[in-house]
């Protein structure tokens, strides 16, 4: 009978961007451990039994195993140590290796590291840098980048949906202004103002349909997470401490092209599923985490999320594969703003992707921590004010998404 | 117990190595692999931050293996696609064995496609990769060529923009034989001659507005 595993912390630095860098990493990883500590005071360094890293592209950080380079500089010799890299979805599949080896009983004390200085490179040359995840013999000379195959996807996607341009917009709205409630989110620190649906109209063309202001940013920026035995959470954090009651972990193919007719969904969900439209392993992942904590009705059970929105397209296209509204349900979905913070689902209230930032390898444990934060009622000490505390919520949702939904992962916070 | 040890007078090779006889070196007389170079570093005014360039290109060699005939099949201006002898199923990009899990990683067989192609779905990019800014507007589309279960991406030619649309038919046209690189910029997808662009609507009108800025924004490029 495997464990359960429970989350008792965390914490990020400041998301930005910039040609001075704020940080080192490893003296990154040393404040947010610290910060941790401030929330929980009896946690040690020495209770550690495993740390797990979580970077993406040794591109932006010009090293190879830098990794080696933050578990030295946390003092951690001789504890086990390895990295975990899967694209986009890479902090939420250290998470769930994490879970893996605290449910196994070989490990009790898990700490993962997550960081990318994706401001080492210029925005262009970054956007070619991440697009190398993309099968370059094929996909990367062609004029692509990321932004490019999703806007050929949403755009699809949102014609068979109804789902306009200015339906999607107001998700990019409603996350950036979250972020202006979160000191360390990078649209706070950058940008810092509030944004409305022209703003967003009338952001210069990335890819149509999606725009500047549809866009998550490229960001530097560390995270720490600490993910423990039950036993463990009621010794050292008992009334601050949340539930990983269920998880998924799916895949889907690397070239969005390779998705029609694909016989491996069609076994699945039937043929035609899921095109080159669809997050088939975001509603694949989902699908076994909510088996996973006897989740029936996400729309019901799930009081909030934090979701990958690279794109404000592509949290759109979260909300169907997490099953909350179908092709029919879908717009109205959006327009009844149903995910705002005063919505009855909200998503991002942490400003998610395109408002907190996007350190790829950092980035699915910041989706983690804002969820944590809300389960533990921490917003108010975390957040600029109580706008953005989900009021009073038992289960939240992080989801970690990857390439073009290449590997998506699901998790489910619960307060014990 | 004796042990016999067979002396080789001569190294065995397990596989024969390729006799690479046909040569192109196309690169440009400015990129050389200058390996690793600290070139510049930056100090704050107070003297608590410093920042330090460091430069390294390095040349890789992608070495295609039994995709070779695809990239190969470029050069000479044909689309190599390949074909499950048991299911059936085509594809371009290729797949060496079988994607079907009933045909447990049959090997697959070679078929030349024919150079039409229909678009599966489609976007208008004004941003892109450092190294295609300049070409600017592209329209990428997803298209099926010939037989292909799949949908490939390429740049679409020979049109404007915002008159591109699902479905619609397309050639595949290579640039002049000496142009090409066995890559699959060698080629792109222009309109089928016999397509007509409908007229124009308000959703065309709008991709039209956000695309003319950057017309101009990149006259603004060195
Ligand atoms: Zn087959």
């Amino acid at each position: 009978m495997s464990r359960k595993v429970c989350i008792i912390g965390g914490a990020t630095t400041p998301f930005d961007y910039g040609p001075t860098g704020f940080e080192s990493i490893e003296g990154g990883a040393a404040e947010c451990i610290k910060e941790t500590q401030q929330d929980i005071s009896g946690f040690s360094l020495r209770d550690l039994d495993l740390m797990i890293y979580s970077h993406f592209s040794v591109h932006f950080s010009h090293q190879l195993a830098p990794e080696w380079i933050i578990h030295d500089h946390l003092g951690l010799v001789g504890l086990p140590h390895f990295r975990v890299e899967n694209g986009g979805n890479t902090g939420g599949s250290a998470l769930y290796a994490a879970a893996l080896a605290v449910m196994s009983g070989h490990h009790d004390v898990v700490g993962i590291v997550g960081w990318e200085t994706m401001d080492s490179v210029s925005q262009s040359q970054g956007s070619e840098f991440i697009a190398m995840a993309s099968d370059i013999r094929y996909e990367l000379m062609v004029g692509g980048i990321y932004p490019i195959y999703y806007a050929a996807m949403a755009n699809k996607w949102m014609k068979e949906n109804h789902v306009t341009e200015e339906d999607v917009a107001t998700i990019a709205v409603k996350n950036k202004n979250n972020a202006m409630d979160n000191p360390k989110a990078q649209w706070y620190r950058n940008d810092h103002r509030y944004i409305t649906v022209d703003d967003v109209m009338n952001s210069r063309l990335i890819s149509y349909p999606i725009k500047k202001y549809d866009c998550c940013l490229m960001s530097r920026g560390v995270a720490f997470l600490l993910v423990c035995s039950e036993e463990y959470a009621k010794k050292i954090n008992p009334d601050h401490y949340v539930t990983v009651e269920g998880m998924g972990l799916s895949s889907c193919t690397i070239r969005a092209g390779d998705r029609l007719n694909n016989p491996g969904w069609s076994e699945r969900y039937g043929p035609g599923y899921p095109g080159m439209t669809e997050f088939a392993a975001c509603r694949n992942s989902a699908e076994q985490a909510y088996k996973m904590a006897g989740i029936t009705d996400p729309l019901k059970d799930i009081d909030f999320g934090e979701i990958h929105d690279a794109f404000s397209t592509s949290e759109a296209q979260i909300y169907k594969a997490l099953g909350l509204a179908d092709e029919n349900t879908i717009a109205k979905f959006i327009r009844d703003e149903r995910t705002s913070i005063n919505g009855d689902i909200p998503m991002n209230p942490g400003g998610g992707l395109l408002g907190y930032g996007h350190p790829v390898g950092a980035t699915g444990l910041m989706s983690t921590i804002e969820c944590y934060y809300q389960l533990a009622g921490m917003i108010p000490q975390k957040h600029l004010s109580k706008k953005t505390e989900v009021p009073d919520p038992e289960c939240g949702i992080v989801n970690s998404h990857a390439g073009t939904g290449t590997s998506i992962s699901n998790f489910i916070l619960r307060r014990p | 117990m004796t042990v016999t040890v067979v002396m080789k007078t001569k190294k065995e090779k397990f596989a024969d190595p390729p006799n690479f006889t046909e040569k192109k070196d196309y690169r440009p007389s400015d990129v050389r692999e200058t390996g690793f170079a600290f070139v510049g570093h930056e100090i704050s005014e107070d003297r608590t931050t410093m920042n330090q360039f460091l430069h390294y290109d390095q040349l890789y060699t992608i070495r295609h293996g039994w995709n070779s005939k695809f990239f190969i099949g470029l050069l000479d201006g044909k689309i190599m696609g390949t074909r499950c002898p048991k299911c059936g199923d085509s594809w371009v990009p290729v797949r060496t064995h079988c994607w079907n899990l009933d045909c447990n990683l049959q090997k697959t067989e070679w078929i030349e496609m024919p150079l039409t192609a229909k678009v599966h779905t489609w976007t208008v990019a004004g941003w892109s990769g450092r190294s295609s800014l300049k070409r600017l507007p592209i329209v990428l589309v997803y298209a099926n060529i010939g037989t292909s279960k799949v949908a490939m991406a390429n740049e679409l030619h020979g049109l404007n923009p915002w008159d591109v649309e699902f479905g619609m038919p397309l050639k595949i046209v290579f640039k002049p034989k000496q142009q090409r690189v066995g890559a699959v910029t060698d080629f792109h997808f222009e309109p089928a001659d016999f397509w007509k662009p409908s007229p124009m609507n308000p959703e065309k009108q709008r991709i039209k507005d956000l695309v003319m800025p950057v017309y101009e924004w990149v006259k603004t490029l060195k």
